[in-house]
């Protein structure tokens, strides 16, 4: 397939749901589970939950099983990790930059007052 | 749902907006910030070509082994002293808004979007869970 997507963007989208970021919560601490499974937690229909999988599992968040009927799902923690550093990385550089501006503006009121 | 396709740096300068909008389009002025911690930006090293379709281009010089990475980007649209906006080959699009808040200060508002997959850095790895509650969080304040 050549698109070029956005790949962080799909990330950002599939964890910007609760149901989704607690779906994600339940497979890190219990590890693989299967859509009844996940379904147990939630007021919602199968389907319901299997359309978030199906988000999760574009954005390549979670793997599922191909084999088995159940269709296991796990979690891609490396991906998931990889997402929330950039934005701390780059909330860090903004910052830095911002600070140094900062002492940059105050230097340019000495050299005037 | 809530597309979560963007990131927002906010913050209050003390100044007007015309100096702030100055500031982040003159090489004089940007020499002395705009390199992140450890790394210089030489004059010499930094183009402006401010008009659309221009090149904006700093080149940062690392200052332990003196290693340079240049960031090169073409300027959309510049609407001094209120906003800029430019592009980068990775397809992220970035816009500083100037906001005059009349009191002698300015706020500078960054926005990027379409924030690209080659960002992600494999070196740096917190704890999944860590993780998970940073973005909850940066989740949280987002504006709805």
């Amino acid at each position: 397939m050549a698109v070029v997507q956005d790949e962080l963007s799909l990330i950002f989208g599939a964890l910007a749901d609760p149901t989704r970021r607690a779906i994600l919560e339940r497979l890190v601490r219990d590890g693989d589970a299967t859509v009844n499974q996940l379904a147990a937690p939630f007021a919602m229909t199968q389907q319901a939950i299997s359309k978030h999988l199906q988000v999760l599992e574009r954005a390549r968040l979670i793997t599922r099983g191909r084999a088995a009927q159940a269709r296991p799902c796990a979690v891609d923690a490396e991906r998931f990790d990889s997402a929330a550093d950039w934005i701390e990385r780059n909330r860090q550089l903004w910052a830095d930059r911002h600070d140094r501006l900062a002492a940059h503006l105050r230097r340019l009121r000495g050299a005037h007052d | 749902m809530i597309e979560i396709d963007a990131f927002e740096y906010r913050r209050i300068h003390r100044g007007s907006p015309e100096l702030l909008f100055a500031c982040l389009t003159t090489p004089e002025h940007l020499t002395h910030f705009w390199g992140p911690e450890g790394t210089t930006t030489p004059l010499d090293g930094i183009v402006v070509d401010l008009r659309p379709g221009g090149v904006f281009a700093t080149t940062m010089v690392n200052d332990h082994d003196g290693s340079t990475y240049t960031m090169r980007a073409v300027y959309v649209a510049i609407d001094r002293p209120h906003r800029l906006v430019w592009t980068e080959p990775s397809g992220m699009v970035t816009t500083i808004t100037f906001v005059d808040l009349a009191d002698g200060r300015t706020e500078v508002i960054t926005h990027q979007a379409h924030v690209p997959e080659a960002y992600r850095d494999p070196r740096a790895r917190a704890g999944f869970a860590t993780s998970l509650y940073r973005f909850a969080a940066y989740a949280a304040a987002l504006p709805s």
